[in-house]
């Protein structure tokens, strides 16, 4: 898949963190960025945008990351979900892939470690 | 690395004031440090044989190190010794304080002795930030005698000292510490860490610094107090929270959570809790951080 042809849902309470990834992803092209500030309106956003590829945070109000990735996975067990938090701990690492999170980043967001996990999938796509 | 713990020393010991610091502080950042400091720092010259070399400079015109090893101050070895080494930040701090007339050479080698002994780092590289030095100068500088800092209040304060040096800036001062019932505030963030070990952590900060703190930690320049500046300062608090309970989690088996960061809208935070207030004196203002401890496990 092509950069400019995804679309990319971030979900973090951080509107900070929000427009940093952005800015990160936006280097390699200019996919169609949707945005949610809760676990809730993650999964609500993720049923009615259908993005290709999800960012998502482990502590945000209302539902939880873990909580989100539960649901959108029961929803699309396909979806592609990769966490960035800065709770990286061992069990929150297992739990979010044992949920089915593709991968883990933790914060402070690395530019370098962003652009990898894009590209790694736009080649499986 | 410390120099934020001199700079309380030195206040707390009356060498200089709030707004001479302020000053040194701002200035340190363009200056180099010379031989002469050096070699009060490493002993190897008194104050008095450094004032004796700078005099004997205005005679002569050859280097301070050549001119030491004329005069039998300094061997070469030495000279090379401390060209090749790292100087501490605080001396950097000291020799600011001498070249404004604030302190004299003589002044900065009893402070910086009297510096050393208080804080037991005699025969400590002053250069290595191990967390044998912080845990020393932690003591030290917050003493809760009633109520000595658990092991996890260490870690969390070792931590929050690092997070500040690495992603805000290390020009900093911790002002002293105190306990506190309430506390006024202005532009508050407030995250709990839950679990075995429970505390709430508050950054507070008036409008102006707040706005300096977030350029400097997103490293983007705001000009008004806005939404991106409190998201930095939510970011700032989420990140130092997470990476603690990271920590504690491979320190232990004890596994917490934190809770969304979230901001205080009341001009008095009250505290249940026993509270800890942490001034943060910065060039561009004054960070509060206060640790309530809720619940401990130890």
């Amino acid at each position: 898949m092509k950069i400019d042809e995804a679309k990319i849902l971030i979900s973090d309470d951080s509107i900070l963190a929000r427009k940093q990834l952005k800015d990160i992803i936006s280097s390699l092209g200019t996919p169609t960025f949707v945005e949610a500030s809760n676990g809730q309106a993650a999964i609500d956003k993720y049923k009615e945008e259908k993005p290709d590829l999800v960012f998502l945070d482990i502590v945000m109000p209302e539902k939880d990351g873990n909580i989100a990735i539960q649901e959108i996975m029961a929803y699309d067990p396909k979806a592609e979900i990769i966490i960035a938090s800065s709770v990286g701990t061992q069990s929150q690492l297992k739990c979010a892939l044992e949920a089915g999170a593709k991968d883990f980043i933790q914060k402070p967001i690395d530019k370098d470690q962003v652009i990898k996990v894009v590209t790694a999938f736009l080649e499986r796509r | 690395m410390y120099t934020q713990f001199f700079g309380n020393y030195l206040l707390s010991k009356g060498y200089v004031t709030n707004e001479q610091l302020f000053s040194a502080m701002q200035k340190q950042s363009n200056e180099h440090m010379r031989l002469g400091t050096l070699a009060i720092h490493a002993g190897y010259m008194t104050a008095s044989e450094v004032d004796q070399t700078i005099i004997q400079q205005t005679h002569e015109d050859k280097k301070f190190g050549e001119l030491a090893i004329d005069m039998g101050y300094l061997t070469n070895d030495q000279v090379l010794e401390l060209l090749r080494s790292q100087s501490p930040d605080f001396l950097l701090l000291g020799q600011v304080l001498v070249d404004e007339g604030i302190l004299t050479n003589s002044d900065l080698e009893n402070i910086i002795a009297d510096y050393r002994s208080q804080n037991e780092l005699i025969d400590l590289d002053m250069t290595q930030d191990s967390h044998d030095n912080i845990m020393k100068l932690l003591d030290n500088f917050f003493i809760m005698s009633e109520t000595p800092l658990s092991h996890y209040g260490h870690m969390y304060l070792e931590l929050l000292f690092n997070n500040f040096i690495r992603f805000v800036g290390e020009d900093f001062t911790p002002l002293t510490s105190e306990e506190c019932d309430a506390f006024p505030v202005e532009c508050c963030i407030r995250q709990r860490v839950i679990g075995e070990y429970e505390i709430a952590s508050y950054i507070n900060m008036d409008e102006e610094t707040a706005i300096a703190f977030a350029s400097r930690y997103v490293g983007d320049t705001f000009t008004e107090y806005d939404e991106y500046v409190r998201a930095s300062m939510e970011d700032f608090l989420n990140l130092h929270n997470g990476l603690f309970i990271v920590n504690v989690s491979n320190d232990s088996s004890l596994e917490l959570k934190i809770s969304a960061p979230e901001a205080i809208d009341d001009p008095i935070v009250e505290f249940e809790h026993r509270t800890y207030h942490f001034p943060m004196l910065y060039s561009f203002g004054i960070v509060h951080f206060l640790y309530e401890v809720v619940k401990t496990c130890e």
